[in-house]
């Protein structure tokens, strides 16, 4: 996989997802980080740093954006969320824009 | 949870950590502030897009989303007002460039910062009905840096001189003048109206009166709209390259008031060259051009309609009513014909075949054609001569084609009723001297007639065509009867015409010499031997004969004559010599038929099979006729034609007048009492108005003509006078 054609995303505890810009653009946060047309450290560099976002909830993040790619192109599965992190997952999402 | 008694759960709403710190919202803000500045510095690879938005973020969520929103306004503000200082002082020519990079500038920098405050654009934002960022930025743009003093101005004047540069002829940066423009558009329509559109307008206004003030002065017709035209398609270019599409119609209105409407009606009148010039020079370019620019303004159109009409009607008063032209009806038609043929081709080549030209075009020639009371004879004359030898030689198509054209010239025609008179007598002609040349085509027309007019109107003709072949059937029918009886006589042909369908006139039948009379009588039994109940008159004044002549030197020549012509030469087989009384008295040919036959026997080169003394051109009563001997001719048959007065002569023109006049009076009636029978009351006027109406297709009907038949039927009791009211007729089933 081409570095251009992927971003890293890096949770508080500082671990490191690496996906497709393509799933990463399924929050409209992410997708303007990266298109903006001034040229902000996250364009250069292609990693987001996300302080306030712990592993747990990166990870469940970054299937999401897997799952609802596949889900766009019809395939209908259930995405599982697991009850205790529902309320960080949902502020995740308000803030990235999902 | 096992507690026994009930409880009453109530879930709080989720709280935000209370942020105590007073000097957060102030920090965070100063760390948006700095960023922004820098953004308009084009530093911004140094700032974290996810710490920016994470700060707006917390601001908005921290309910400092006013301070927020106002910082924004009065940092951006500021900003703007620097580079409104920096535009202002920018030289001459780079102006408009200068605006234009940092107008790029800005909109990147205004994406930047909205991408950024995207969570406030999102939620606080339309809660509380403020403008969002990228609006916000473009208003602020407007506000701070077009609507500037020095600056609005500035850039009104300059666009404007560039778009008069280039309209003089200069090549002008259009990729510049066209982000400037598009700038003003994505300001908001209003801004671009205002600010430029409407000024713009009133300049190009003020240009093109000028110029086409100019151009009319010292150019033509053509030349002037060639340049107009030019014009027109240069603006429409312009907005196709930098202009709103929306300004093309008022812009090319702008073109088309000044440059055409203004002085649209000094440019058709124009002597030499204007539209009456080019109609006549059938130039179908120019004409086409003044079509498709005057078209664009409301009454130009009309305007060309109307010259050209008072045009066409002009010429064909002129066709028609100069006495040197109706000497030959055929050219007379002729001439009738190519010119409907010339206009009909401008206003398919040159006026797009519009609808209401054609109209046009068609009202005048009926108005023309009707001046002339003779056109309806020379329209069938017209016919006559075609059908006799103009169509020798010619396709089947070209002859619709002729034939197609005389319809049209008769459908100007208003007395219907007197070509059909004059056709049947030509008709007739034709008929019965076996000139028609085909039968196809003269079928043809009367089918044409037919469409047009009406089964009443061809029944007679048609009956014509009937009798001529029942004839030749009574024929065949009679020689096989009678033909070996008659084999050593002349030989006769008969045709049998139904009075009523044929143009006869009661004439008196002429003495016809002993040999043809035997032949006739025989004829006459067979006939009504076969037909009982019937009675036969022979019309001699329309026969023709062919006679085996033997001459002085004894050479023979067949003599194709009319009848009266073989009665008269006849009688020089008893005599050499007769004097013109004598003749008559042996014949009872009318006298000016006599004299007719007299003069194409004796007095023209090359036929005189008589001589005549005195020599002269005329036919005097107290001349004497003797039988030429010395007669020669290269051919074997001689046709001896009568000399037959092509047009009619005064006399008989009034007496067809008279007789159409005679036979307009049934159908007048006719139509009187179709109306008055439906109606049972009606008055005067109404009358008058309806019959015209239902006699139109045939001929005008004269007001004082109908007055009469309504008093000739009231007389023979069909209609009365209303009691009361006199100007009321009712109908007396």
């Amino acid at each position: 996989m081409k570095k251009e054609d992927t971003v890293k995303l890096i949770s508080r505890e500082g671990f490191e997802f690496i996906i497709d810009k393509k799933a990463a653009m399924v929050s409209q946060t992410i997708r303007n980080m990266l298109t903006s047309p001034g040229s902000f450290a996250e364009t250069e560099h292609g990693q987001v740093t996300f302080p306030e976002i712990n592993t747990t909830i990166l990870e469940k993040i970054c299937q999401y954006f897997y799952w609802s790619l596949q889900y766009a192109s019809g395939k209908e599965t259930e995405f599982h969320i697991e009850p205790e992190i529902t309320l960080e997952l949902m502020m995740a999402a308000n803030y990235l824009h999902t | 949870m096992s507690a026994p008694k009930k409880k009453n759960f109530q879930i709080e709403a989720f709280k935000h950590r209370v942020v105590v710190d007073p000097k957060y919202a102030e920090k965070t803000w100063k760390i948006l502030e700095h960023a922004i500045h820098e953004i308009y510095n084009h530093n911004a690879s140094g700032l974290s897009f996810e710490e920016l938005y994470r700060n707006a973020y917390n601001m908005v969520l921290h309910k400092f989303g006013e301070k927020l929103y106002s910082g924004l306004v009065s940092t951006m503000t500021a900003h703007l007002k620097e580079i409104a200082k920096h535009i202002e002082s920018t030289q001459g020519g780079l102006f408009l460039e200068e605006l234009n990079r940092i107008w790029a500038e800005h909109n990147k920098a205004l994406q930047m910062i909205r991408d950024i405050l995207m969570y406030m654009d999102r939620t606080f934002i339309p809660s509380t009905h403020k403008t969002p960022v990228h609006e916000l930025g473009l208003n602020l743009w407007r506000d701070n840096i077009i609507h500037s003093s020095k600056i609005h101005k500035r850039l009104q004047d300059t666009l404007l001189e560039l778009v008069q540069r280039e309209r003089t002829g200069e090549v002008i940066n259009r990729g510049l003048m066209r982000n400037v423009i598009q700038m003003l558009m994505d300001l908001g329509s209003s801004v671009y109206q205002e600010d430029f559109e409407k000024p713009f307008l009133d300049v190009s206004a003020d240009f093109y009166r000028l110029e086409s003030q100019q151009y009319i002065e010292c150019c033509d017709c053509g030349d002037y709209l060639k340049k107009a035209e030019k014009r027109l398609m240069e603006e429409i270019e312009r907005v196709s390259h930098y202009l709103d599409t929306k300004s093309e119609p008022k812009l090319t209105n702008v073109v088309e008031k000044q440059m055409i409407e203004s002085h649209m009606h000094r440019l058709v009148h124009m002597e030499n060259s204007g539209l009456v010039n080019m109609i006549v020079n059938d130039k179908y370019e120019d004409l086409g051009r003044m079509y498709n620019l005057l078209r664009r303004v409301s009454t130009g159109l009309a305007l060309i309609r109307d010259v050209m009409t008072s045009h066409i009607r002009e010429i064909g008063k002129q066709l028609v009513t100069d006495p040197e032209k109706l000497k030959d009806p055929v050219d007379f038609v002729q001439r009738l014909l190519d010119e409907k043929d010339k206009h009909d081709k401008i206003i398919s080549l040159a006026f797009n075949n519009d609808k209401t030209f054609q109209n046009a075009l068609n009202s005048s020639f009926e108005f023309f054609i009707n001046l002339n009371p003779r056109s309806p004879e020379f329209i069938s004359l017209f016919v006559d001569d075609k059908l006799r030898k103009g169509l020798k030689g010619v396709t089947e198509e070209d002859v619709e084609i002729i034939l197609d054209k005389v319809m049209m010239l008769f459908r100007y025609l208003q007395e219907k009723d007197v070509f059909e008179k004059y056709y049947k007598q030509h008709l007739a002609k034709r008929l019965l001297s076996g000139k028609t040349v085909s039968d196809d085509a003269e079928r043809s027309l009367i089918v044409k007639l037919k469409t047009e007019c009406g089964y009443q109107f061809t029944s007679k003709l048609e009956g014509m065509f009937t009798d001529m072949k029942t004839s030749q059937d009574t024929m065949q029918g009679f020689h096989a009867a009678v033909g070996a009886d008659l084999a050593e006589g002349p030989s006769l042909t008969v045709q049998v015409l139904t009075t009523g369908s044929w143009p006869t006139q009661s004439v008196n039948t002429c003495n016809l010499p002993s040999e043809i009379l035997g032949v006739c009588d025989r004829f006459k039994t067979y006939y009504l031997g076969t037909h009982t109940g019937r009675r036969l008159s022979w019309q001699t004044n329309m026969g023709t004969a062919d006679l085996k002549a033997t001459f002085g030197k004894g050479q023979k020549h067949e003599l194709n004559v009319s009848t009266y012509q073989m009665c008269i030469l006849m009688l020089f087989n008893k005599s050499d010599r007769m004097s013109y009384k004598e003749i008559e008295q042996a014949t009872e040919i009318p006298a000016s038929d006599l004299k007719r036959c007299l003069q194409s026997l004796a007095c023209v080169k090359g036929k005189n099979v008589l001589r005549k003394e005195p020599m002269s051109k005329d036919i005097a009563e107290d001349d004497a006729f003797y039988f030429n001997d010395k007669f020669s001719s290269k051919f074997y048959k001689v046709k001896i034609g009568t000399v037959v007065a092509q047009k009619e002569s005064e006399p008989e023109k009034q007496e067809t007048r008279q007789r159409v006049e005679e036979d307009r009076k049934p159908q007048i009636e006719a139509a009187i009492v179709r109306i008055m029978k439906s109606r049972r009351v009606l008055d005067h006027n109404n009358i008058v108005a309806e019959v015209t109406k239902q006699l139109q297709s045939r001929f005008l009907p004269n007001p004082v003509v109908i007055k009469k038949r309504i008093e000739s039927l009231i007389e023979r009791e069909f209609l009365e006078r209303d009691k009361t009211d006199r100007k009321l007729y009712r109908y007396l089933a």
